[in-house]
């Protein structure tokens, strides 16, 4: 299968994945749209949560989310209501990140053999943009990945009248 | 009354899965935490833990090794173990229980989902 077909498989699976998250742990409204590649300069955003997957195939799949969204999904998941950006709410969307990942890695593995998911990280601020640094052929540790020179195929979602994306670096690993 | 260990990386994960525990009218008097296999380690010999939720991802100590840790230590070896993780699909459901573990809820899950799964180990009130 083509590298562009798989990723837009995957971008299904993504988006199976935040439905089914929203309807079972968030309890959020959620609306969604196409995936489309999208240059990472147009990037901008607070909260980054990422995970990481290596075997034959290796990439991120990572969230893109204001603080406020971010906010909202963390009292959510909690039942409390969080006003102040702590490092229980970071937690929170590493495991939004974490479960989204975790059950499109159980389709991929189904599909095209054994790949291993990375700890989720998050990365917190006010604008973050991404960069490219170096465009490395093979990331051993595919978190550097994140800020690769190759476009991401980002799917938008709108919960509680906010934005968020969804998006998903792909590479095939050297044989 | 039955104490639970819930070892995961996460402590919002923790959190959550204690809520649904008590809201779900399963009968737990008290709640052990552990943020890796190792530390889920130590808990699980030196206290009275009548079972254990365990995440499968984790620094330090897996949940799978964990799991094997645990089985073959010799020690307080038959705590029932339910792997609460993202980690799904048959190999790794086989590889879970045939390490030791009695139980798989793939995450997310829905309060009740998690209700039926325990619900095997532990009395409803």
């Amino acid at each position: 299968m083509a590298l562009e077909n798989m990723m837009e498989t995957i971008a299904l699976d993504i988006t199976e994945a935040t439905k089914t998250l929203f309807e079972t742990m968030i309890l959020m409204d959620l609306k969604y749209d196409e995936a489309s590649l999208v240059d990472d300069t147009q990037i901008k955003t607070d909260v980054i949560g990422m995970v990481s997957f290596v075997g034959k195939y290796h990439g991120v799949i990572a969230v893109f989310l204001s603080q406020r969204l971010a906010l909202k999904i963390a009292s959510n998941m909690l039942m409390a209501e969080l006003t102040q950006f702590t490092t229980e709410v970071k937690d929170a969307i590493g495991e939004v990140s974490n479960m989204i990942a975790g059950n499109v890695k159980t389709k991929l593995t189904a599909r095209h053999g054994e790949i291993q998911l990375t700890i989720p990280i998050v990365i917190a601020g006010e604008g973050l943009s991404i960069t490219a640094v170096n465009n490395s052929p093979i990331v051993n540790d595919a978190s550097l990945s994140c800020f690769s020179k190759d476009p991401w195929l980002m799917t938008p979602f709108v919960s509680g009248n906010e934005k968020f994306n969804i998006g998903l670096l792909l590479k095939e690993s050297n044989k | 009354m039955p104490k639970v260990l819930i070892i995961d990386d996460s402590a919002v994960m923790r959190k959550i899965i204690q809520r649904n525990i008590q809201q779900s009218g399963l009968m737990v008097d008290e709640f052990v935490e552990a943020g890796d296999g190792r530390e889920g380690l130590e808990k699980a010999v030196s206290n009275n833990i009548d079972l254990i939720l365990c995440d499968w991802n984790m620094p330090n100590m897996t949940g799978i090794d964990f799991v094997r840790a645990l089985r073959g230590s010799g020690q307080k070896n038959t705590i029932p173990i339910v792997m609460v993780t993202t980690e799904g699909g048959e190999t790794k459901i086989e590889e879970a229980k045939s390490s030791g573990a009695n139980g798989y809820l793939t995450k997310p899950f829905t309060p009740e989902q998690l209700k039926s799964k325990l619900g095997n180990f532990l009395l409803v009130k």
